[in-house]
């Protein structure tokens, strides 16, 4: 079921949402997936959802495979460690917590694009850029929390 | 005991994908192209590459409908622009043309030659008598500008009308069309004297030719200086039949105005000088 959720999220954001950039940024929903998947269901499945959906991500893209795995991998994780500390129920979370996920995400993309020699960073550049971005998958990600939940429950149900 | 081993386990969980996953980076980066999909991701490629590719064409479509609907959008905007600018364009045309004919018909009233002992005035029409279209007309001058009653009224064709009201900023015009209009008149050529009456239509009518007169149809009638109104030597207009009764003592004509009566937009108004 994540894997489904993974490919249609990752077709959907290579095929279409990238043709879609407001102020140059592009919604993730594989990001927001990750982060949803870190925080219901914790670190380990965050973290491997997390670094599929960015593999998917780099299969899909064209680019190096790693680049969004390696980023999303880290982000997955580190959402699952907050698993138990929040009150998952806040209305607010799914938003707050994509947000955070977004920054970590791009920052860690960044870092890793300097690092291995694909491309510099402009600051003044990338903030707005990512701070929108952030906004962007903080709209998107109530409904996709409520749908890893949904599939959750269907699946504590047929277990 | 349980929750140290999970947590040991998260840790060790996230530092293999994490060793893995750079190791992959590595891999890539030291590749030719930066990028080595391998067996299993030319086989997931195989299989989500058809996809993506019929979703991308879906998009496609859908952006170059929604810019064709932008476009739409625009084109209307831009037709509604021009549209008004065509209306105003329009408008503007139209102004220039009338101030083109006006300047041509006030261009002929300076052809005309006052009197002596006379000014004349330019006087714009402002109204019309609307029961009797001929007759009289109002003109925006009054005795401010020295109009007084009986004063002749002219254009550069010939004799009009006289002033038969006065106000201070205006002054109604009798025209010699209006069935009470009668001034004295020569025939230019013959020095024939008679009388030209209007008959509140488009002709007037020359009566009182002596029976032995030679006048034709093309002859020139003229004012002729007696009774005190118009001075002498104004054209009226133009014979065009001429009816002579046998036992009748005098000839009668029809005689076609120099001044197109129907047609005034500016007049002069001959006053006395000062």
């Amino acid at each position: 079921m994540y894997g489904g959720a993974l490919i249609v999220a990752a077709l959907v954001q290579t095929a279409w949402l990238v043709r879609m950039p407001i102020a140059g940024a592009v919604m993730d929903p594989v990001l927001v997936l990750a982060v949803a998947t870190g925080i219901l269901r914790g670190a380990e499945s965050g973290a491997v959802v997390g670094l599929a959906g960015g593999l998917l991500q780099d299969l899909l893209s064209g680019g190096p495979l790693g680049m969004h795995g390696l980023s999303k991998l880290v982000v997955g994780f580190g959402s699952g460690l907050f698993e138990r500390s929040i009150y998952i129920e806040n209305p607010f979370l799914p938003a707050v917590a994509a947000f955070a996920g977004t920054l970590l995400g791009e920052a860690l993309l960044n870092i890793v694009g300097v690092v291995t020699g694909l491309g510099t960073v402009s600051l003044r550049d990338a903030v707005p850029r990512v701070l929108i971005q952030a906004v962007l998958n903080s709209v998107i990600a109530p409904p996709l929390f409520r749908g890893i939940r949904a599939l959750d429950l269907r699946f504590e149900r047929q277990h | 005991m349980l929750e140290v081993i999970a947590a040991r386990r998260r840790v060790a969980v996230f530092i293999g994908l994490f060793l893995f996953t750079v190791a992959l980076l590595t891999a890539q980066m030291r590749s030719v192209d930066r990028r080595q999909v391998g067996p299993i991701g030319t086989a997931a490629l195989t299989l989500l590459l058809p996809v993506q590719a019929g979703m991308a064409r879906v998009a496609d479509a859908g952006t170059r409908w929604w810019r064709l609907y932008t476009e739409i959008g625009r084109l209307r905007q831009e037709n509604v622009r021009l549209r008004t600018e065509v209306d105003r364009l329009s408008q503007d045309l139209t102004a220039a043309r009338e101030q083109a004919i006006a300047a041509r018909r006030l261009e002929r009233l300076l052809e005309f030659r006052p009197q002596p002992g006379y000014l004349a005035v330019a006087a714009r029409v402002t109204g019309r008598d609307p029961q009797r279209w001929f007759s009289t007309l109002l003109v925006d001058r009054g005795s401010r500008d020295r109009v007084q009653r009986n004063a002749p009224v002219v254009t550069a064709e010939g004799v009009i009308g006289r002033v038969i009201e006065v106000t201070p900023t205006a002054a109604r015009v009798l025209l010699i069309a209006d069935s009470r209009s009668a001034l004295s008149v020569l025939v230019q050529q013959s020095r024939e004297a008679g009388i030209v009456e209007g008959r509140g239509a488009s002709m007037l009518h020359l009566k009182y030719l002596s029976r032995t007169a030679k006048v034709a149809a093309g002859d020139l009638i003229v004012t002729s200086g007696l009774g005190g109104v118009f001075p002498r030597g104004l054209i009226v207009g133009r014979i065009l039949s001429v009816s002579r009764q046998s036992g009748a003592l005098q000839q009668e004509a029809e005689v076609e105005p120099a001044a197109s009566l129907a047609r005034l937009e500016e007049v002069l108004i001959l006053v006395p000088k000062p």
